[in-house]
């Protein structure tokens, strides 16, 4: 195999794979072939996941929210921030928490409350 | 390489347990434990935690268990994640390490989690290029993984059998087999898993996971939060009855039971493989 070969090989993966992540996470059309049912399972199954993970990042923020108004956040604003390569799950939960800031979903934004303990800073 | 057919060196042995941070002290208790597993993202920078450095210290082997190489993406392999998993590989003296047959990013996208590639020309090159990119930064022998997959790419090239045949031979790469993978995919696809088992290149085979998972609306998700399954077991034995594996590892990642319920788990495992070997 040349190296061209293997750089046309790489290139025409590259399409089909962003084409399924766009399908799975931004909301793309279903590529050709695949299971719509299962590309709907999977894109819900990566939704949860990133989901439980932002959670785990924003305890408080979620506490204050009550988790069915921090799922329907959540989701929403999954549906405008897909997921980015540069964006780690930390840098995602604290855009979460800026973007909760100005879509509060309710009368008044959501304010986390005081806990009595506080978690020790995670050492780098 | 090895040569065709033969049985590649033995890296680890025993029966082991996934160490996660939210059970690091039931794990140092669990009795008979051999070799822990620990998933390499999730270790943080700087000194390893204390529980991980009691068991190296009682001469327990740990595997870096990676999930975020995407050793099968199109992307340029991201050699800063190789090198940190070589770091820990290094903190723990691991005699191997491991990743999985998928992908993770593509596009500018992260999915967060594992994804299949497609069984194509095109991939098992791309895979076979960027696994040997990463063998020559690892310095450690790499084992990878079939995943379990709720999609499947059209227009397969290649078996899945194949695929993972040709990715050994091609980098010399060990397997870890994950039978509730195989178990699951077999069953969302309404196949017979243990069909696949006699297409698998076992001679390469490291060490075996074994997890547990949950159906939902017909669809059997992986989960690691919920007990092994009765057909994962015997898909277990069923593997033992064409080779019986170096090792096995139980992965609990959620949702985590009792001493007793995992220990249990544990020792099932190990009756189904003592029940294949042979007598010394």
């Amino acid at each position: 195999m040349t190296t061209g070969d293997a750089d046309s090989a790489r290139a025409r993966l590259a399409v089909a794979q962003a084409e399924l992540l766009r399908a799975l996470l931004a909301g793309g059309a279903p590529p050709a072939g695949f299971d719509r049912g299962r590309l709907a399972v999977e894109t819900d199954v990566l939704l949860n996941r990133r989901r439980r993970q932002v959670g785990g990042c924003v305890g408080d923020l979620r506490d204050a929210l009550g988790d069915e108004l921090f799922r329907a956040l959540f989701d929403a604003y999954a549906a405008e921030m897909p997921p980015t390569t540069d964006t780690g799950t930390h840098a995602d939960a604290e855009r979460f928490r800026a973007w909760v800031g100005e879509h509060p979903g309710g009368d008044e934004p959501p304010r986390p409350k005081p806990r009595w303990w506080r978690r020790r800073p995670v050492s780098p | 390489m090895a040569a065709a057919g033969a049985v590649a060196d033995q890296l680890v042995s025993g029966v082991g347990i996934g160490w996660r941070a939210e059970i690091d002290l039931l794990v140092e208790r669990l009795p008979g434990v051999d070799f822990v597993e620990v998933v390499a993202e999730s270790v943080p920078r700087g000194p390893l935690p204390e529980s991980l450095t009691i068991l190296r210290e009682r001469g327990l082997p740990v595997l870096p268990h990676a999930v975020s190489l995407s050793l099968g993406g199109a992307d340029p392999l991201d050699t800063d994640r190789v090198r940190r998993l070589a770091e820990l590989a290094a903190a723990v003296d691991a005699p191997l390490v491991s990743d999985h047959v998928c992908f993770v990013r593509a596009g500018g996208l992260d999915s967060g989690h594992l994804l299949p590639v497609p069984r194509t020309r095109d991939a098992l090159d791309v895979l076979v290029a960027n696994v040997g990119q990463a063998q020559r930064i690892l310095g450690v022998p790499l084992a990878l993984e079939n995943i379990a997959a709720l999609i499947e790419w059209p227009n397969a090239e290649l078996t899945e059998g194949e695929f993972l045949g040709e990715l050994v031979e091609r980098t010399d790469c060990r397997l870890l087999v994950d039978v509730a993978n195989l178990w699951a995919n077999a069953r969302n696809a309404g196949r017979d898993p243990a069909d696949l088992l006699d297409e698998l290149p076992l001679t390469a085979l490291a060490y075996v996971h074994v997890a547990g998972g949950v159906e939902h609306d017909g669809v059997y998700h992986d989960t690691h939060a919920h007990p092994v399954p009765a057909g994962v077991f015997e898909l277990l034995a069923e593997l033992c009855r064409r080779t019986v594996p170096p090792a096995v590892l139980l992965e609990r990642d959620d949702r985590f039971p009792s001493a007793e319920a995992l220990g249990g788990e544990l020792d099932t495992i190990r009756a189904i493989v003592a029940g294949h070997r042979a007598p010394a």
